[in-house]
């Protein structure tokens, strides 16, 4: 009896003639997730099989597979020859364990028979194997509707029992999309923001904005470890940590106290903007969502907009607090995010930042100060990191 | 490096790390065993407790070991507790160290009535409000002989006193891990203090339980420390430990002094800044080795990332506390809150400091808070 991962995937299947090259990136990307692993991945009629993984890591690598995008649902499976009586005893093996400590519990058989020639169909392997399993488990009963356990049997190149489902990522499979760069902050959105279009099959490459010397070396940490847990679903992330200070308190230098924020917005877009350039990233990704904050209006995007020419992706901007906050928590960044230092939007804060501000007047302002040679000297002692 | 964070630590004095060694690599047996060397280990282990005690000014029999400040202050208040039979009242002052504050927290939810004295703007608890608070039916008051925030000082005979008149039963409790050896250790029932904060090594503390005291056990096992502590006794913390206290009982009042005269040459500097505020109590009411100054309109957490940069460690607030801006529950006690609250630095002294840096470290900081000040919010 071989124990094996069988993974079902989402709306892969609607690709059409794209649908193999949608089927190999979710392939590597599996690989890639499990490679300690050294497992043997098999595609075959809707169906992803992984075989070869010692028992000890199978929990761990169901775990990582859960992060997987563009897996819809997973299930802990053995795989027995197709004779009957051996189908029956790993049924009832399988139910043994199932019902451990349970005094009664409702069920039904789910059989799918992509082999034709087999000797049952669908509905005979149903009626028979529910038949066996009643007579060998009393505290067991039928309900075809809403059962407690599914018992399921895939009749294929050999059969595949398994109960429960596990459910997956969904999404499209990572690299799929192509690239786009995430602005990152160590708050609590952008983190969510990346992970959404990772989701939808982008790669990321992510930019950060430092204020050294007064944001601390553990605020820096921070946006690595929280980089480190988006890339737990999104694969390798390119990190580029740029500091900021020196821009930061020119634009307080110069420019009118209120239009501060707007101001600094726009220039760490055009550095973004930069990177993706450099990157080949097509996008630029930012957590922001309508009216959070000042620098949040509508008014204020249209500005932050005006700064670059890519294409600026904001998942979140329908989003309430809470709801992100949710998606934060499922995700597994919410407590790292919440970790109280100071970061580079919070060091230097107008007190009264304008909330409509007008394009005209931002340009203006802007225009006093020529950044090129401040962006240079960013953008030149800019860290790249590769985080996996 | 100017190392101003001595009350989230002190550096290991090198008589104490050596003696740590020794007992380490050399006399290394288990105290408990029964051969010749272990027994001369017991013995040794015996004299450390006596140099305790001697600073304590009690019995050695009253001093027991343990592996931090923190257990300490939770041996004190669950161990007394649990030899209480039923419940009744709970005192701490609202200025506590979480390890005193929690704990009485989670005595709150154990069923205890559990109540705050408040404190007073510079940190010392409440007496009139204290007294109070007590009811006959009260079994424990605890309140820190000094504020590791503010360096306010606790008058804790005063408490026992008004303990004896209202609330016999009541066993009195005192955190010292910042008043030892800077002061007395005051009358009460219990007292505890850690040997990191006196140059020993991290991971080695002691409870003082006077004797008649009723308290029971917290870590259970093989009865070490006459049954109070279980757990293989830590030897080399232990000896490093009596090392430090034996340094610092030698040279007391010059310690004391020098930390003081560091501490007033930096708040002079200091106070020339303009928005500077003291918090805590005046100079001399104060402890020797804490100051807490806000830098109005500067960020506390932004100033200190700036002298990092600058080789100068100071803090913001207890580095046991996770702090979130505008919730520094020991100012909020003291109704230190706003842009004072976030504008607080608290640096905290040894005897190794010098007024040198006191004068290097205030030319810094002035410079840096007029650049923040630049950028404050307007």
């Amino acid at each position: 009896m071989e124990k094996v991962l069988l993974v079902r995937y989402t709306e892969i299947h609607l690709k059409g003639l794209n649908r193999p090259y949608f089927e190999r990136a979710l392939v590597d990307n599996m690989k890639r997730a499990l490679h300690e692993f050294s497992p043997r991945i098999e595609r075959e009629h809707g169906r992803i099989y992984v075989r070869n993984i010692a028992e000890e890591h199978m929990d761990e690598a169901a775990d990582r597979l859960t992060r997987v995008f563009g897996i819809h649902s997973l299930s802990h499976a053995v795989a027995v020859d197709k004779d009957w009586e051996t189908v029956v005893s790993a049924a009832a093996e399988l139910m043994e364990k199932r019902l451990e400590g349970v005094s009664s519990a409702t069920f039904k058989v789910l059989a799918r028979r992509s082999d034709k020639h087999y000797f049952m169909n669908s509905d005979e392997i149903n009626r028979e194997l529910g038949g066996r399993m009643l007579e060998k488990f009393p505290q067991l009963s039928v309900d075809v509707h809403k059962p407690e356990i599914k018992l399921s049997v895939e009749v294929r190149d050999m059969a595949y029992i398994y109960c429960d489902e596990i459910p997956g990522s969904a999404g499209m499979p990572t690299g799929t999309a192509g690239k786009a760069t995430l602005l990152i902050s160590g708050g609590i959105d952008s983190p969510v923001a990346g992970y959404m279009m990772a989701k939808r099959g982008l790669t990321l490459s992510a930019v950060h904005f430092y204020s050294y010397p007064y944001t601390s070396e553990r605020a820096r940490d921070k946006v690595v470890e929280l980089t480190q847990l988006v890339s737990r679903y999104a694969g390798e992330v390119r990190l580029y940590l740029v500091p900021f200070t020196e821009i930061q308190m020119t634009i307080y230098e110069k420019c009118p106290e209120k239009e501060t924020t707007v101001l600094m917005r726009r220039l760490m877009m055009r550095i973004a903007e930069r990177f993706a350039r450099q990157e080949g990233a097509l996008a630029l990704i930012t957590g922001e969502s309508l009216g959070q904050v000042a620098s949040q209006t509508l008014e204020a995007l249209v500005c932050t907009n005006d700064a670059v020419t890519l294409p600026v992706f904001r998942p979140l901007i329908g989003f309430d607090k809470d709801e992100i906050m949710d998606v934060a928590r499922r995700i597994g960044t919410y407590e790292t995010s919440i970790l109280p230092y100071e970061d580079c939007c919070t060091v230097f804060v107008p007190k009264h930042p304008v909330t409509k501000p007008k394009l005209d007047d931002l340009r203006t302002s802007e225009a006093l100060v020529d950044w090129t040679e401040m962006i240079e000297r960013a953008v030149e002692k800019t860290e790249l990191m590769t985080i996996k | 490096m100017i190392y101003f964070d001595n009350s989230a630590t002190t550096p290991v004095l090198p008589k104490a790390a050596d003696e740590a060694k020794r007992y380490m690599t050399e006399v290394y047996y288990n105290p408990a065993a029964a051969y010749s060397p272990a027994v001369k280990l017991e013995r040794d282990v015996t004299e450390a407790r006596a140099v305790i005690a001697r600073a304590m000014g009690c019995d050695k029999s009253e001093v027991y070991f343990t592996s931090c400040g923190t257990e300490s202050n939770n041996t004190a208040l669950f161990g007394t507790l649990r030899a209480v039979h039923g419940t009744g009242r709970v005192i701490i002052s609202a200025a506590e160290h979480p390890s005193v504050y929690e704990a009485a927290m989670e005595l709150r939810e154990m069923g205890w009535d559990v109540k705050l004295a408040p404190v007073l703007e510079t940190g010392e608890v409440d007496l009139a409000a204290l007294e109070e608070l007590i009811t006959p039916n009260t079994r424990l008051i605890s309140c820190m002989q000094v504020n590791n925030e503010l360096g306010a000082v606790n008058d804790i005979a005063a408490i026992e006193k008004l303990a004896r008149r209202r609330a016999p039963d009541a066993a009195v409790h005192s955190d010292g891990v910042q008043g030892f050896m800077k002061y007395d250790m005051p009358s009460c029932s219990l007292y505890s203090v850690s040997g990191h904060k006196l140059h020993a090594p991290k991971g080695v503390g002691a409870l003082y339980v006077k004797s008649g005291v009723k308290i029971k056990p917290y870590l259970i096992g093989g009865g070490q420390e006459s049954g109070l502590r279980s757990g293989t006794v830590n030897t080399p913390g232990i000896m490093a430990f009596a090392e430090s206290v034996r340094d610092f009982s030698q040279h007391r009042s010059e310690y004391v002094r020098q930390m003081l005269e560091v501490k007033k040459r930096l708040y002079a500097n200091l106070s020339r800044i303009r928005d500077v505020r003291l918090n805590g109590p005046d100079m001399e009411s104060g402890a020797p080795h804490i100051l807490n100054v806000s830098f109005m309109g500067v960020r506390g957490e932004v100033l200190l990332n700036a002298l990092s940069e600058k080789g100068i460690c100071v803090s913001t607030g207890s580095a046991c506390a996770a702090q979130k801006r505008g919730k520094n529950r020991v100012l909020n006690a003291c109704g230190i809150t706003g842009d004072r609250q976030d504008g607080a630095v608290r640096f905290s002294f040894s005897h190794l400091n010098t007024v040198r840096e006191a004068d290097t470290a205030a030319a810094i900081i002035e410079e840096q808070v007029a650049i923040l000040r630049k950028y404050r919010r307007r």
